[in-house]
């Protein structure tokens, strides 16, 4: 009671509404705008004005998920393609070639799915199952790199095909270096490499082992190249494979194996041999694959475009990711497909 | 004390060693400070390589040295000898504005990139308003019966935000008839500024958090004008922050979120009564010797450290090459999904420890959801993952990896936490306090609304800050619900999809070749995630420690 009288004492609330309302009078008559959002109903509220400019019209999601030997390009083009469509939502979710498609994009959830390897029968049966069509882009080629240490030096010329196969099939009875190659050391070999999931496992076994062959599994798989490159780097018998990019950016603390294909000479990996298509059987080309009808949205197409017009780009895909651009004559060969998906004529 | 034998012989105490008490005494200290030791060398290699101190020049750190850390000392060992607690509130008062400055970077992101302010302030008038008629109802309309007031209650709010029919109405296909309050402040042709609306809204809150806290110590009067005071300071920024270099709507937001409450909490420490002013005195020094310091380094044109952790880390998005990457969505989407999961833990949990307390009977059934609680706690984050997979995703069908998927999931993982500690906390109100509740006659409702919720409230924000502490760091729960590695901006709604910190730094250490991006930029996000994780937790400390000396 007290504390109320002594209340209304300091002040009476026809004083305080009077000064407080005169306030808020004052304040408001100065500060005030236009709505942006009723000029233009059509808009989601979120587009106020000049926050897109002439080319940020376009606005949505785009969801990618898939290899993870493809994410760095991905990564990039998006990276890229934000600066000029800033309204657009781009995600990018690293799940192995084969997880993606069968966890998220052939079940309809994802709108590209990124492969470092053709999509398999059982996976294009899975996507028709679910009603999603898609179609196939090439985007890169990368040449699937050996890997040792660089304390390793027995292997000086490289490694056959031959040789290959042997280390890395389940039949083989491989266990030592000299199991290889009689003059080489009796040390136990450790592998490293990529996990099923991934697709230059896939592609490793289809251009190494062969269809009827089957890989070890007694070695040490990972989702994660940088796995793979730390194992390697730290043993002198180690031995491991991964895509080229993470070699390339990683050659001071890791050796490339030349590899021999039949009768050829040793190839090392490289860009250019790759490109030549003197890196065989390893070198590989890598994919992405949209889903149609995500294609036929203006934000969706205008990414796909995007992605393949910069793919014959140097500076991104050679310099700062690592692997071999597109020629112009595949750059357009894919940019017709975009087309023809986007207008619905296939 | 010699002892007898059977034979009747008496031996004496032959050799009692006082060695292994104290090998054991010293083995106990080696196993506490085995872990603290490791982990302090861990944060110290991880902060060395994301703020890289020795790239500075030497003038830089003699600089700061000489402006900062010696006045610091000095004044520091002055005011201590005068007057311990004076430091501590010195101390507190430092820490107070760096964590507060960090959180208002937090909420100047929402009410820049997430949250339109116009939307912000529609909502704040549509929740306003209703919630004036109904304390209007409670004091004026004595009358009037329960039922009536429940009922005239939820038509208010339902009509100023949702409007006639509303949602009630749309599966019919029923027409609007008349717009919510949120709808008409959303279309009206001329609305204030974006400064005057986040002044509104987040200076209102603000100054409304300060002028009780300032009438609890004082007065309602006092209180009143502070609240004022406070509110014309967080409008003012908006127009002074130009001057000084800051965009209006943060500067707004960083007046009304950190220095309002410092300087409240200031003015309390410092001038009320067993106040101590040089706690002042000290925190003046150290916020001023940063200041001299930057200004000075600056003027001398000394380099400081080549930081990973900058401006440009925060504010920008993922890029393919390390130097220009950033860590700002995983920023915003951490706070985004933390903001979810309080919103769905705090009520969820609050509750169940509520009843499990208060009202639960100690039965049979009681004891099982008990003993099923703890055990929830202690399972693995990746099971929950799982969990969220199969019924958000799967079996509700809600897309993959958004932020209210995420944010479920993560409430979910920490439910069992938040009720274990909210249970403790309840559970720490003295009986007596409950007692004399009844003694008086209040009903079991009233004495959990009046004695045993604001008794243990601190302690129940504690826990849940804790518990957010850990649903802030976990990876695999996200991964398990895909959410992506990489995002390029802030989700827009509570359907976008959303990185956090932790799934962004594990991108960076497994995803790009690039070392630059294992050395520097992953150190650097860790660091930021502690520095986040910490703010959180410091709060969560002063809250406990001032909840354990009042209690």
């Amino acid at each position: 009671m007290t504390r109320d009288l002594e209340r209304n004492r300091s002040f009476s609330r026809r004083e305080l509404l009077s000064a407080v309302g005169g306030l808020g009078l004052a304040g408001l008559a100065g500060c005030t705008q236009e709505n942006p959002n009723l000029g233009s109903t059509a808009e989601p509220p979120s587009d106020g004005p000049g926050s897109g400019g002439g080319s940020g019209t376009l606005s949505g999601d785009i969801s990618i998920a898939g290899s993870s030997t493809v994410f760095p390009i991905a990564s990039a083009m998006s990276e890229r393609f934000e600066e000029s469509y800033p309204d657009i939502d781009v995600s990018i979710q690293s799940t192995g070639s084969g997880g993606g498609f069968a966890n998220y994009f052939c079940t309809g959830q994802t709108d590209f799915n990124n492969a470092s390897r053709p999509i398999q029968p059982e996976e294009e049966e899975q996507c028709a199952g679910n009603d999603v069509e898609w179609i196939e882009l090439k985007v890169a080629t990368d040449a699937l790199t050996v890997i040792v240490s660089t304390d390793n030096e027995f292997i000086d010329e490289g490694l056959t095909v031959e040789q290959l196969r042997e280390i890395w099939s389940a039949d083989a009875d491989v266990e030592t270096w000299a199991d290889v190659e009689d003059s080489w050391p009796d040390e136990p070999i450790e592998l490293y490499g990529p996990s099923d999931a991934s697709g230059t496992y896939d592609y490793f076994i289809e251009a190494v082992i062969g269809e009827e062959g089957s890989h070890r599994q007694d070695y040490s798989p990972t989702e994660q190249d940088r796995t793979i490159l730390q194992g390697v780097a730290g043993s002198e018998y180690a031995l491991g494979y991964l895509g080229f990019a993470y070699y390339s950016q990683n050659s001071d603390s890791v050796r490339a194996v030349p590899i021999k294909d039949g009768d050829g000479d040793y190839v090392e990996p490289s860009l250019e041999t790759a490109l030549e298509g003197e890196y065989t059987p390893l070198s590989r080309p890598l994919f992405t694959y949209p889903k149609v009808s995500a294609l036929q949205e203006g934000h969706i197409e205008a990414f796909a475009r995007f992605w393949l017009d910069n793919s014959t780009s140097q500076e991104i895909i050679a310099e700062e990711v690592g692997y071999v651009p597109l020629s112009e004559a595949e750059r357009e060969q894919m940019l017709g497909r975009i087309y023809a998906a986007a207008e619905g004529l296939n | 004390m010699a002892t007898n034998t059977e034979t009747g012989e008496i031996e004496d105490f032959g050799q009692v060693s006082r060695t292994v008490g104290t090998v054991f005494r010293y083995l106990l200290l080696a196993a506490t400070m085995f872990g603290i030791v490791m982990l302090a060398i861990l944060l110290l290699y991880v902060a060395n390589d994301a703020i890289r101190p020795l790239t500075a020049d030497l003038g830089w750190h003699l600089t700061f040295f000489v402006g900062l850390v010696l006045p610091t000392l000095l004044v520091g060992w002055t005011v201590y000898r005068r007057d311990r607690a004076a430091l501590s509130f010195g101390a507190l008062l430092v820490g107070t504005l760096v964590v507060s400055l960090m959180f208002s970077g937090g909420v100047a992101l929402l009410a820049i990139d997430v949250i339109p302010p116009l939307v912000a302030f529609a909502y704040a008038v549509g929740l306003v308003v209703p919630t004036a008629a109904t304390v209007g109802l409670t004091r004026y309309a004595h009358r009037i019966s329960f039922t009536t007031r429940l009922i005239a209650t939820t038509m208010v709010f339902y009509l100023a935000l949702f409007g006639l029919p509303g949602p009630i109405g749309d599966p019919v296909g029923a027409p609007s008839l008349v717009p919510s309050l949120v709808e008409f402040v959303l279309t009206r042709p001329v609305i204030p500024v974006d400064r005057v609306m986040v002044a509104t809204v987040i200076g209102g809150i603000s100054a409304a958090a300060v002028g009780s806290y300032v009438a609890g110590v004082r007065d309602w009067t006092i209180g009143l004008y502070a609240a004022i005071a406070a509110f014309l300071a967080s409008t003012a920024a908006g127009y002074v922050g130009p001057f000084v270099g800051l965009n209006p709507v943060p500067a707004v937001v960083v007046t009304a979120v950190a220095f309002v409450p410092t300087v409240a909490y200031a003015w309390r420490g410092a001038f009320t009564e067993g106040g101590s002013p040089l706690g002042l005195a000290f925190a003046a020094t150290v916020v001023g010797g940063a200041l001299v310091g930057a200004v000075a380094v600056d003027a001398l044109g000394f380099a400081g450290p080549q930081s990973w952790v900058d401006w440009q880390f925060l504010t920008s998005s993922h890029s393919g090459t390390a130097e220009n990457a950033g860590l700002y969505p995983a920023i915003g989407g951490s706070i985004l999904l933390m903001s979810t999961v309080a919103a769905l833990s705090f009520p969820l949990g609050v509750g169940a420890a509520v009843y499990l307390e208060e009202y639960a009977p100690d039965n049979a059934l009681t004891r099982f959801v008990d003993v099923n609680i703890s055990n929830l706690a202690g399972v693995p984050s990746v099971v929950y993952g799982l969990l969220g997979l199969g019924v958000f995703v799967t079996y509700l069908g809600r897309s993959a990896g958004t932020v209210l998927v995420g944010g479920a999931t993560l409430a979910l993982l920490i439910l069992p936490i938040v009720i274990i500690s909210s249970r403790e906390a309840i559970r720490s109100v003295p009986t007596d306090l409950r007692q004399a509740s009844y003694g008086m006659g209040a009903t079991r409702w009233q004495t959990v609304k009046n004695v045993v919720l604001p008794e243990s409230f601190p302690g129940i924000l504690t826990g849940t800050i804790l518990a957010l502490g850990r649903a802030i760091g976990e990876t695999a729960p996200l991964i398990m619900i895909g959410a992506p590695n990489v995002v390029f901006d802030l989700p827009a709604t509570l359907g976008s999809k959303v990185s956090a910190m932790p799934l962004q730094v594990y991108a960076w250490s497994s995803l790009f070749a690039s070392e630059d991006f294992y050395t520097k930029a992953v150190p650097a996000g860790v660091v930021v995630l502690l520095a986040v994780l910490l703010a959180m937790n410091s709060i969560a400390i002063v809250l406990r420690n001032k909840f354990e000396r009042a209690g």
